[in-house]
């Protein structure tokens, strides 16, 4: 029988979506034939948490999902101390999930001193520095199960991944949400006539989508092998980046009538001269209704 | 003695107390709270749609439509397109069924020693999820929804997919879950016909008996639903009498004493939700016939859950069919959100049960939220002269296995409870 890397799964505060978003791995059964859990919040798994806190019980990847702070304890043992031993034994850690990384959601929560692993949005903490060596960052709210599974396979194999940053992947993190996107020919003629329940338009400028600024894989390895939430008509809210969730979602920023948040890498002199040539271009197929005569 | 409960969409700790050696009370701790509604206040409106599905990983959904409804509901004269309302309902049945097959396949095997069958759990959830991510963009946390109706622009190809994903899941119940020659389980109308047949449901009613459970994990026999759509019915049962008559300001949601989660009764008392209260509700021939024999017990929990699957199938194929393409996605509202200073609420029928949000707005930001969802009725954590409805259903009990097994047949969602 092949060896098996050994992956504990621990939860801080989270909804538990990382986990759920897994499941939805389509090759489950291939992969739980590379890897076994010694523990998992769902999956049955040959310890239990209480034993986990227990002992330090050997294994190769440490998976870290939910928001973490100093407060916060698992069967009796602060979490903290669960990291701080597991990650003496591991080869390799994770964040699963921008809550892990950097934060997210939960950040805002009740508790002390919340934060992701090595960063509290943008800032780096200091608390867990000497084991940011072995830390990769899966962030996403969720995580796309694609990036989570294979870069573990990447682990497996002994790829050294190139890393941003944050240490997400490039591999999946140096594109940006908008690429693939099918509603990319409405960007580049910057028509902006989108409405909610229209399968025309491009979201950027009215309606809040930050496709072009956030890092990310989703419109290149597309969700449930099907789809995007862009594709779909909703806006990317930006939830794989450090400042997710900002406010005022479904409303792009602007100054003086330019969006604020100006595609990646695109400086503001360069955007005015190419929104102004694109005023010049009046394309009928991208005015109407794509089906249309 | 304390037992730390699992694997239960985080954890809970049960604090047994003894008499006689058998369980006299049991006290219901979760250990966390995210404070969701407090993070919510002072937030723009719509940032409630994209917060709220982040609530709970496996039925972040139902906190999406019941989001929705709730801002609507602040609206005098707001409009949604049927076309809207059916796409929001099928969206959220699916997430329902993917629920189900997690349950019965990741919870309900173990309690009966199997194995987990983790590929029995993910093959349909996963056909549920696409179906949600063919017209919502992704699943889990999409954010399609939205004030007015939805964002998706479907197409017939996409409803092409969507009913093939939901006949490979119908075709995946029949071959796994239950078989009855000749017959489809939707048209059976006496339990005792599910009882040695092939499939999996079959094979734990089996050992149902063979382990004298049949009247394991009784409770109050009070059920309570307040989701109503064109499936659903409101209402509340007594034993066998039903009121459709009820309304949530009768709801009262209040601190438990050791626990983060909090209690919520109706009228002072108690009720049960969940698919088991639906199908009482609906009046539902099997699950009633189920009800006189078994009363609430673990066999119809389990039996009106995972019956739930082909029925809620069945009906979003009928629900496609109805579908008017030609018909708009969103209706824009007249008024803007900003102007709007008013409040409103909301009842959606999750895996779980009713799941209820109530929102304050001036001026377009959220002054209040509050959530009130299926496991914090379940699990309410009563005192001994009013027990919630697990913890009357674990009274009597000798054996602290016994009674976790009954404690999670009513399917505990810790992260929902402890938003």
């Amino acid at each position: 029988m092949k060896k098996k890397v050994k992956v504990l799964w621990i939860t801080g505060l989270a909804c538990n979506g990382n986990t759920h978003s897994f499941l939805n791995y389509p090759n489950l059964e291939q992969f739980l034939d590379n890897f076994e859990f010694i523990y998992h919040p769902i999956l049955e798994s040959k310890y239990t948490l209480e034993d986990i806190v227990s002992f330090t019980i050997d294994c190769d990847v440490l998976l870290i999902e939910g928001s973490l702070s100093p407060e916060i304890e698992k069967a009796d043992k602060k979490l903290f101390s669960i990291i701080n031993d597991y990650s003496k034994v591991v080869s390799k850690i994770i964040t699963v999930g921008t809550c892990a990384t950097f934060g997210g959601i939960f950040r805002d929560s009740e508790y002390e001193n919340i934060s992701g692993l090595h960063f509290d949005e943008t800032l780096e903490v200091d608390t867990f520095r000497k084991i940011k060596n072995k830390t990769i960052s899966i962030s996403g709210c969720p995580i796309h199960p694609e990036l989570l599974v294979n870069t573990l396979y990447a682990i497996k194999n002994e790829i050294a991944l190139k890393l941003d940053e944050y240490l997400r992947p490039k591999e999946y993190f140096a594109y940006t949400i908008h690429n693939g996107c099918t509603r990319n020919e409405y960007f580049e003629y910057k028509v902006d006539n989108h409405q909610f329940g229209k399968k025309e338009g491009c979201m950027f400028y009215d309606h809040g989508c930050q496709a072009p600024f956030t890092h990310g894989s989703c419109n290149k390895i597309l969700w449930n092998e099907v789809n995007s939430k862009t594709r779909a008509g909703q806006p990317c809210m930006g939830c794989t980046e450090p400042t997710f969730p900002k406010s005022n979602l479904y409303k792009t920023k602007k100054n003086m009538g330019i969006p604020a948040n100006l595609p990646l890498g695109i400086a503001k002199r360069t955007y005015l001269t190419l929104a102004g040539v694109t005023k010049a271009f009046k394309i009928n197929r991208l005015e109407k209704d794509i089906f249309d005569d | 003695m304390i037992k730390l409960i699992e694997k239960i969409e985080g954890e809970a700790k049960l604090h047994f107390s003894f008499k006689d050696k058998k369980i006299d009370f049991v006290d219901i701790e979760f250990l966390q709270t995210r404070s969701i509604e407090k993070i919510l206040e002072g937030k723009n409106a719509f940032d409630a749609l994209v917060i709220n599905p982040r609530v709970c990983g496996i039925c972040g959904h139902a906190h999406l439509i019941a989001t929705v409804q709730a801002l609507e509901d602040c609206y005098e004269d707001l409009k949604v397109s049927n076309k809207a309302k059916i796409i929001r309902e099928l969206t959220l049945n699916f997430e329902l069924i993917q629920n189900h097959f997690k349950w019965f396949y990741f919870t309900v095997l173990p309690l009966f020693g199997y194995k987990q069958a983790v590929i029995k759990a993910a093959y349909p959830s996963q056909l549920m999820s696409k179906a949600i991510a063919v017209i919502g963009g992704q699943y889990p946390h999409n954010s399609y929804a939205v004030v007015g109706g939805v964002v998706s622009d479907i197409t017939h190809t996409d409803l092409i997919k969507v009913e093939q994903f939901i006949d490979e899941t119908h075709k995946f119940f029949e071959e796994n879950l239950i078989k009855i020659d000749g017959k489809d389980i939707i048209e059976c109308e006496n339990i005792d016909e599910l009882f040695n047949k092939q499939g999996d449901l079959s094979q734990i009613l089996n050992d149902i008996i063979k382990n004298d459970w049949e009247h394991l994990g009784k409770s109050y026999d009070r059920f309570i639903a307040f989701g109503e759509n064109s499936y659903f019915t409101k209402g509340k049962s007594l034993k066998t009498r039903r009121f459709t008559n009820i309304t949530i300001d009768d709801i009262e949601e209040f601190s438990s004493l050791n626990s983060y989660a909090k209690n919520v009764t109706f009228k002072d008392k108690y009720f049960e939700v969940g698919p088991l209260s639906r199908a009482i509700l609906n009046k539902n021939p099997l699950i009633k016939d189920s009800h006189n024999k078994y009363e609430d017990s673990l066999v119809s929990r389990i039996v009106a859950r995972v019956y739930e699957i082909p029925q809620l199938l069945k009906h979003s194929k009928e629900l496609i069919s109805q579908i008017n393409l030609d018909e708009p996605s969103y209706i824009k509202p007249k008024i803007s959100i900003s102007k709007i200073t008013s409040s409103g609420s909301s009842a959606v029928e999750a895996a779980r049960g009713s799941l209820i949000h109530k929102v304050n707005l001036e001026n377009g930001i959220i002054k209040k939220y509050d959530i009130i969802t299926p496991t914090q009725w379940n699990l309410s954590n009563g005192t001994r002269a009013n027990q919630g409805i697990s913890q009357k259903a674990m009274i009597g009990l000798s054996d602290e296995k016994i009674a976790e097994i009954v404690f999670k047949s009513f399917d505990v969602c810790s992260v929902c409870t402890t938003h």
